[in-house]
């Protein structure tokens, strides 16, 4: 089975909030992101342990849990890693238990389970020194003696300890010592052995022992479906099981936990000494006096909310133009230097340094928001937050985890779903990032800008406009909330509400240095995996923006305004600078895009969209602001026009239909306006957040998503302007 | 007396708990357990969830899970 077998594997597990991660990284020093959080561990990660006599480790770092009942993913991971059914990789060959000295009770819970599993041990008994502050007193020797395994103290964070864990690891890895097991009593003995005779004897299954005694103790175990035995089979054989141990007088679902601790809490007598009152607890339980009061601990998270809000949405402003201002910058050199190749020239000017330009611009939002999402898990405040807020996503199948992912959208919806990253449960979490696109992102301003300024204002005043802008941010809210209930329901098929038990970390205090390696990872894995597609995504628009460019344009443009030039006509240069926004607009009319715009045009009709506003809707996928820039071009203005743009608003206000049963009537009107500001509200029309979508779940939810908001962007903008032109 | 009834200091034990609700199941995991002792510490502004410690856990649990765990005032 084993391809190399000098490399040796070992597996890192323990509970969420023990430091488990940091003890990885002072293990490894590859440094990896540290939680303090439950459940951010969700990928299996691995490094490089150097034990120093010239073997190389493999270290697993596998996903925090409390338990291995194997009901969820990570726990499943766990079990087949320790099982040696994980990526056909064998078991591995030490496992070491990240256990929080301050429960050590709870902790331990994990490692008898574990023990079960046959797999040599090593109990790394972590935050040595929050324990020794607090006055507690651990007999490592008397531990390690009733436990059977090496007990050794560590403080992960300080990277204390890593020698003798080394000292243990390299001398277990000798000795093969086991952890002391409980002898469970008959009953559970005769239900083990009808498990075994029916799958291991009858059916050939490769199970262990330990993964027996998981299909009996869990209810609807994961481990059922790595089985060959068809699955009605081997839920009847587990059931009659389980029916064995309830005649035995145990109820199979709490005989594991009654039975565990049972034999566990003789094991702790005398082991634990408490010198002083516990201090540290009161002062953690002292912060939450106020944090989680009832009105008090509100107000703090209002305040904090909107100081993150706040840091997204406006002092991540001076990054983002600085930005751009350099884009513009390079954008204006290249151009300069690349005048003779006018193709070159732009490719290099709008698809290149432009699609640089359009990811790059994400990261000081991104950078900002993983700054305060790193200090409010380290700190572990986003526990609170969660509880706080929980009651008001539970009834559409969330929980109070999708709070600061769904706020951060209404700034960026990029950043927000990457935050989503925090949400340990993988139907919540997914749930959140399919809604967050529709929180009303700071791009949709300037369409709402432009319109309302152009359409709404001059007709009903300053504040009907201003109520108009607020009531366009909540547009996305009020459609994502049933769309949650319904992806909850066909999603969770029958279950009601996700379990939802959540820790209470102590409160410490952040570590600089994982805050920073965490921003620096988000930004990193933004750039790498999200960054790459959304600049192949703007290449692409625009090659269809400008391909193929008819060379005869120019001319048609000159001759319609009654200037006849040739190829070689000397005037020729200053009539083409004279008329150059009239020909970019006849360019992007005979575009790729422009032609599949007047094409699709029909599609958007029943909205009130003329083929400019469409080629404008579809041209603004790689981001909804750029419909404004689209526009100024089509109807050649050029496109440097902005949301504020007067000749932008004069024009709306005198194009007119050129053909079909409405020629001559105005295109604009309040119906389009409102219908268009509808669509920009509730559409996918932002490549970046497709990309990230496909990161973070995988492309085919990322292009339903795209198709399934933009089909109900198309329903909501068709049903406005229907009502809209009946009323007006 | 359900856990999801019980007020702010006092001190309760735990009497009964429904192990077929996945939520009770994990906090039986978590070491509550009939005759454990438990604190309710605080009340979400909403009135759910609650959190609640025991043998050093604090955790937060939601008012449909707590009402499946039966305790008696200490």
């Amino acid at each position: 089975m084993r391809k190399d077998a000098d490399i040796l594997r070992i597996a890192l597990i323990g509970n969420p909030n023990t430091g488990k991660s940091s003890l990885f990284n002072a293990l490894t020093g590859l440094k990896q992101r540290v939680g303090n959080y439950s459940g951010v561990t969700v990928e299996k990660k691995t490094g490089e342990w150097n034990l120093g006599d010239g073997n190389a480790i493999e270290l697993i770092d596998l996903p925090g849990t409390y338990s291995l009942s194997a009901k969820s993913i990570d726990e499943r991971i766990a079990v087949d890693v320790l099982c040696g059914h994980a990526e056909g990789q064998p078991a591995p060959d030490l496992v070491v238990v990240v256990v929080d000295v301050e429960n050590l009770q709870r902790n331990l819970f994990l490692a008898s389970q574990a023990a079960e599993l046959n797999v040599p041990m090593v109990i790394a008994l972590n935050c040595w020194d929050v324990a020794e502050r607090k006055g507690l007193k651990i007999d490592c020797k008397l531990l390690e003696q009733r436990l059977g395994v090496p007990v050794v103290p560590t403080v992960a964070n300080r990277r204390r300890g890593v020698d003798e864990l080394r000292t243990a690891v390299l001398g277990a890895l000798k000795t093969r010592p086991v952890m002391i097991r409980p002898s469970w009593p008959d009953a559970v003995k005769e239900s083990l052995g009808l498990l075994r005779s029916a799958f291991i004897e009858k059916n050939g299954e490769n199970l262990k022992d330990g993964e027996l005694t998981r299909l009996l103790f869990d209810q609807k175990s994961a481990v059922i479906s790595r089985l060959k035995t068809p699955k009605p089979d081997a839920e009847a054989i587990v059931k009659s099981a389980r029916e064995h141990l309830r005649k035995g007088g145990y109820n199979p679902d709490a005989a594991e936990s009654l039975l565990r601790f049972r034999f566990l809490n003789p094991l702790l007598l005398d082991i634990i000494e408490r010198q002083a009152i516990l201090k540290q607890r009161s002062r953690s339980e002292g912060i939450d006096q106020l944090l989680l009061h009832r009105f008090w601990g509100l107000c703090v998270f209002v305040g904090m909310m909107y100081v993150v809000f706040q840091s997204v949405y406006t002092w991540a402003g001076p990054f983002m133009d600085l930005i751009e201002g350099v884009t513009g910058w390079f954008q204006g050199l290249a151009a300069g230097a690349l005048e003779s190749t006018p193709t070159l020239q732009s490719l290099v000017v709008d698809g290149i340094i432009g699609g640089v330009g359009a990811f790059v611009v994400f990261l000081p939002q991104i950078l900002i928001l993983f700054l305060f999402i790193a200090l409010l898990e380290e700190t572990g405040y986003m526990a609170r937050a969660a509880f706080l807020m929980d009651k008001l996503f539970q009834w559409c199948g969330l929980n109070g985890k999708s709070f600061v992912p769904l706020l951060s959208s209404y700034a960026c919806a990029i950043p927000g779903i990457m935050a989503t990253r925090t949400i340990s449960d993988p139907k919540t979490r997914m749930i959140t990032i399919l809604i967050a696109p529709l929180m009303s992102c700071s791009a949709r301003l300037p369409v709402y800008l432009l319109l309302i300024g152009a359409f709404v204002e001059p007709l009903y005043g300053p504040a009907v406009a201003g109520a108009t802008l607020f009531a366009m941010h909540f547009v996305g809210a009020l459609v994502a909330a049933p769309l949650a209930y319904l992806l909850n329901q066909t999603l969770n098929k029958g279950r009601p509400a996700q379990p939802f038990i959540m820790e209470l970390p102590h409160y410490r205090v952040p570590r600089i240095g994982s805050i920073f390696w965490r921003i620096y990872e988000s930004g990193k894995d933004f750039v790498v995996r999200a960054g790459t597609v959304i600049f192949a995504m703007t290449i692409i628009i625009w090659a269809l923006l400008y391909f193929p460019r008819p060379a005869d344009v120019p001319f048609e443009v000159a001759r319609e305004n009654g200037v006849e030039i040739t190829e070689s006509s000397t005037s020729k240069e200053a009539v083409m600078q004279q008329f150059s926004r009239e020909i970019d607009a006849a360019y992007l009319e005979q575009s790729y895009m422009g032609r599949f715009g007047q094409l699709a045009q029909p599609i958007f009709d029943p909205a009130g969209y003329d083929w400019k506003i469409t080629v404008g809707v579809l041209a603004s996928f790689p981001a909804r602001e750029v419909i404004i820039s689209t526009l100024g071009i089509t109807y050649a203005l050029g496109g440097e026009v902005d949301e504020e743009s007067k000749d932008l608003r004069d024009t709306f206000k005198s194009a007119t239909w050129e053909s079909g049963p409405r020629e001559g009537e105005p295109v604009y009107n309040l119906a389009v306006a409102l219908s268009i500001m509808v669509f920009f509200a509730l559409c996918m029309q932002c490549g970046a957040t497709v990309a990230v979508i496909a990161r973070e779940l995988n492309w085919s939810w990322a292009l339903a998503s795209f198709f399934g908001l933009t089909g109900i962007a198309w329903v909501a903008a068709v049903a406005v302007y229907q009502i809209t032109i009946r009323i007006i | 007396m359900q856990l999801s009834k019980i007020k702010r200091d006092g001190q309760f034990r735990v009497t009964k708990m429904n192990s077929d609700n996945e939520s009770v199941a994990r906090l039986m995991s978590l070491g509550l357990l009939p005759g454990q002792e438990v604190r309710l510490t605080h009340q979400a502004p909403l009135g759910d969830p609650i959190a609640v410690t025991f043998e050093g856990c604090h955790m937060s649990l939601r008012l449909s899970d707590a009402a499946e765990v039966e305790v008696e005032a200490l």
